[in-house]
């Protein structure tokens, strides 16, 4: 491998620009699951973030944490997208703006 | 072997759980059986304790029963006393009271249910429990349970009838003037502890009595508060509302309660303080005024009333008020003399109105009453005896111990109270054969329904009226005025040992002495005056039908109705306490409760409920909406935690 | 600033990659397009992760994420049949003025944060000597410390698999 580092302020700012992505993302978005997709960015800009942070104290249990959110993510994945195919069964839409059963 | 005191008062409490609980479903023979035995074992128990007292005059025997508050210096047992003054109180307690309940079997049985016959007995047994629980009590705060309990008997007695509006009214009135005696007499205690450190009767007096001087400015004041306390509990003008009322109560209730015992508690606890009122010379002297006043005032009132059980009631208060002005002169002797005397023919005149209520199906209006001596012998003698006795017609009971009392009065250079005692004993012998007058002599004027149920009364009743009359005949003889010889008064032998010799500095020659010229001569007056009284009534009642009376009563009619009236003072009271106590009430309800109270809670409601209202907007139901308040709330929080930096 | 080395110009070009396809995520209508672009981002995001000393992760980026997570998004959106995105942002201005003015802050506090935290002392990241022996090293932690939560994790994955088929489910008529 080539010697030498990276500096952690690089690594936190694409974390953080990724983040504030898929940030803009989930807001201005209408279609469910593209803010579904955006928030995977976000938790991919997470995981870059512990990542740099493992590798900056060289600290290995950064690696198994982001192994978990990953995992979990892919559960958390599966479970929204079948909630989404219900809903969509329902309404026929995945326009958030017209989903609005839980009005007072 | 002797019994220990604490069963006396325990047999009766017996009784009354015995009865409250098993009765209803017992049958009338059981309560009967359970109520009237438990009171007959306690005189038993009594007496067998007291006969040795009385003829050795032992010392004063305490018994400690158990401990019971002690926290820090104040510190109380539950002890009980037997001395000569609780044992008098004892003696003639337990036997009327014997006496009223085997009466109670008879008069109560035919007009009520089971449920309600094991009621009244139940009530009465506790009521025994009570009374003796104050007289045997060794400590001021063991008196006042059982000044506390009997109260709370009296009410419910009174207001045995429940249904009636009238009774349990009455009921009521007993029980709220006796509180406010009641509050007089707890203050009167707590000024006792405060003084003396203790409430134990010994540990107060024999402190009292050692430094006399030390505690006199207080005294005063502690003793009226008692005296207060007494005035509620013994009917004294102002306090003497309740009584007449009481009489709404079935007539043995009367007879016991407001005759022979209850009422004179306040006698028993003014004798038992008799120490810290002879240290306090003003206090005893309002107690004087205050029992005279109330002798003759009741005794006025007497005169105009129509129902039988009233003037018997309006009798006992100015009998009463006889009591306190023999104990205000420092006559604590005549006093309870007195009570003794009064115990045996007041009762005996209330049961036999009893048995003439009952004669008569429940009639109590002496206007339509009459020519009953022939019908009912038995009632009209022994009531004829007890009238006697009460009017102060020698030899019988009641002679001996108002002339001590009048001859109390005189000896103490107190000439208005001995004028206001002896014009009362007139007004007695007066309203007392009015209506015997009026009851058993002349045309019978009820109905004719009436005069065919009109009987003797039941063994059960007729017995109890016998012994009570002759106790009214010869129960004088233990206080026999000394002109008859220096041992002649064993009574005051007797009690001598409760009124010992303590005086405030420069009293030291308080006892009063009459020669016996004086003493023969008052004797004489009295009498005469008894006489004068009753041949009057016998005149104008007997002899000429009620004309005259009618005559005097039409001349001054607004004097008459006045009278007749009882003075209106519960009028009087009505407007001076009830009706601001009732519109304070209503006050505090309707404003204070309801527009305060409720309104600020009502208005923290209607203030979560506009909250509500306004933040359920936040609920659009839209996703996206909620994200943004995330993030919105996020900012903010990131915003206050790291916005230091 | 530190020394601009291989490692960091690697890994500057792949962050900036990572960002811009993103970006094309976000923007784009089409939501397959930016499912897409999305890939195209994690693949990206791998080689940060490689060059970060983590091979193990960037492994399970690869497999995981991009090749499982991305394609399920990938079926549900075909199975749904999803349109183009008609327009974009929400319908109401004040949603956008506040989202735009919340991003814009949180933003600026991220930024700041990097200052006062990325510029410090904090060692730069060097790449390890061996891509094999990290993924044992990193795998031996994981079955050791954390097995627990290893095994707990794939319960989770039997829950979530429970889940997702009762929730998609065809109601059945009765």
């Amino acid at each position: 491998m080539i010697a030498g580092g990276i500096p952690l302020g690089d690594v936190l700012l694409a974390s953080g620009a990724l983040f504030v992505i898929g940030l803009v993302g989930a807001l201005l978005r209408r279609n469910a699951i593209s803010i579904f997709l955006s928030i995977e960015l976000m938790m991919n800009a997470a995981n870059l973030t512990v990542l740099g942070y493992a590798a900056s104290l060289q600290n290995l249990e950064g690696q198994v944490v982001v192994f978990f959110v990953i995992a979990i993510a892919a559960a958390e994945a599966a479970v929204g997208l079948a909630i989404f195919i219900a809903l969509f069964r329902h309404t026929e839409t995945i326009d958030v703006n017209r989903i609005n059963l839980l009005k007072w | 072997m002797t019994p220990a005191l604490w069963i006396i008062p325990a047999l009766p409490l017996a009784g009354f759980l015995l009865c409250l609980f098993l009765g209803s479903r017992s049958g009338k023979s059981f309560v009967s059986a359970v109520g009237v035995g438990s009171v007959a074992l306690a005189t038993v128990a009594a007496w067998t304790r007291l006969i040795p007292y009385f003829s050795e005059s032992a010392a004063p025997a305490v018994e400690r029963i158990a401990p019971w508050i002690s926290a820090g210096n104040f510190s109380v047992d539950l002890s009980l006393r037997l001395d000569p003054l609780s044992a008098l109180m004892v003696s003639f307690v337990t036997f009327v009271g014997f006496l009223i309940h085997v009466y109670s079997i008879g008069y109560m049985r035919h007009d009520e249910t089971d449920a309600g016959y094991a009621r009244f007995f139940a009530y009465m047994n506790l009521f025994l429990f009570a009374m003796l629980t104050l007289v045997l009590a060794n400590n001021f705060l063991l008196m006042f349970v059982g000044w506390e309990g009997v109260g709370l008997c009296s009410y419910l007695l009174i207001g045995y009838y429940y249904e009636k509006e009238f009774a349990a009214d009455a009921g009521k009135k007993a029980f709220v003037v006796n509180r406010i005696g009641d509050f007089g007499f707890l203050l009167g205690m707590f000024g006792v502890f405060s003084l003396f450190g203790t409430l134990d009767f010994d540990g107060v007096f024999t402190r009292a009595a050692a430094d006399p001087t030390r505690f006199a400015p207080g005294l005063t004041v502690v003793c009226l508060l008692l005296f207060v306390g007494a005035m509620g509990k013994s009917a004294q003008i102002p306090l003497h509302v309740w009584l007449p009322d009481a009489m709404a109560g079935p007539t043995p209730v009367s007879a016991l309660i407001h005759a022979a015992t209850m009422v004179t508690a306040g006698v028993y606890v003014v004798t038992r303080c008799n120490v810290l009122f002879r240290l306090a010379p003003e206090a005893m002297f309002l107690v004087s005024v205050v029992g005279g006043v109330t002798a003759i005032f009741a005794a006025i009132i007497a005169i105009a009333q129509t129902d039988i059980k009233r003037v018997l009631a309006y009798s006992t208060v100015s009998q009463l008020g006889y009591m306190f002005l023999a104990c205000g002169v420092g006559a604590y002797v005549a006093g309870m003399f007195h009570v003794l005397t009064h115990a045996f023919f007041k009762a005996c005149l209330f049961l036999g109105s009893g048995a003439v209520i009952h004669a008569l199906g429940g009639e109590q209006d002496v206007r339509r009453m009459g020519g009953l001596a022939p019908r009912l012998p038995v009632t009209y003698r022994t009531f004829l005896v007890a009238t006697l006795a009460l009017s102060g017609i020698p030899p019988l009971a009641g002679f001996f111990s108002k002339d001590a009392i009048l001859a109390a009065a005189f000896a103490a250079h107190r000439p208005i109270l001995f004028a206001i005692g002896l014009f009362t004993a007139g007004l007695t012998a007066f309203y007392m054969f009015r209506l015997v007058s009026l009851t058993f002599y002349g045309e019978f004027r009820g109905t004719p329904e009436e005069s065919k149920h009109l009987h003797e009364a039941p063994p059960t009743m007729v017995l109890p009226l016998v012994v009570l009359a002759f106790l009214s005949a010869v129960g004088g003889f233990v206080g026999l005025p000394e002109v008859f010889g220096e041992r002649a008064n064993r009574i005051a032998a007797f009690l001598a040992p409760v009124i010992p010799p303590v005086f405030l500095p420069g009293r030291e020659t308080e006892t009063h002495h009459l020669p016996v010229s004086s003493e023969w001569l008052l004797i004489g007056v009295s009498v005469a005056v008894a006489l004068a009284g009753l041949l009057l009534a016998w005149k104008w009642y007997a002899k000429e039908n009620g004309r005259p009376a009618a005559k005097l009563a039409a001349s001054f009619p607004a004097l008459y109705a006045l009278v007749a009236d009882k003075f209106r003072v519960d009028e009087l009271y009505d407007v001076l306490f009830v009706r601001p106590f009732v519109w304070l009430a209503r006050m505090l309800w309707k404003v204070i409760d309801v527009l305060l109270i409720d309104g600020v809670l009502n208005a923290g409601a209607f203030l979560v409920e506009l909250t509500g209202d306004a933040l359920r907007f936040l609920q659009t139901g839209n996703v996206r909406n909620y994200a943004l308040t995330f993030l919105l709330g996020i900012v903010a929080l990131v915003l206050i935690v790291f916005g230091g930096m | 600033m530190a020394a601009l080395t291989a490692t960091r110009l690697v890994f500057d070009a792949a962050a900036t990659l990572a960002i811009v396809f993103a970006s094309v995520m976000v923007i784009h209508r089409h939501p397959v397009k930016s499912v897409l672009a999305l890939v195209v981002s994690f693949f990206a995001l791998s080689i940060a992760y490689v060059l970060l000393s983590a091979p193990l992760i960037a492994a399970v980026q690869v497999i995981v994420y991009a090749g499982a997570i991305l394609v399920l998004f990938l079926f549900v959106l075909m199975l749904l049949n999803v349109p183009e995105e008609a327009r974009h942002g929400s319908g109401r201005p004040i949603h956008r003025i506040l989202s735009a003015a919340a991003i814009l802050v949180f933003a600026v506090f991220l930024l700041s944060l990097l200052r006062s935290h990325g510029a410090t002392a904090s060692p730069a990241v060097g790449a390890s000597a061996g891509g094999g022996a990290d993924v044992a090293a990193a795998a031996r932690l994981l079955f050791s410390e954390h097995l627990l939560s290893f095994e707990a994790l794939s319960v989770l994955l039997l829950a979530a698999l429970v889940g997702a088929f009762a929730l998609a489910r065809p109601e059945t008529q009765r």
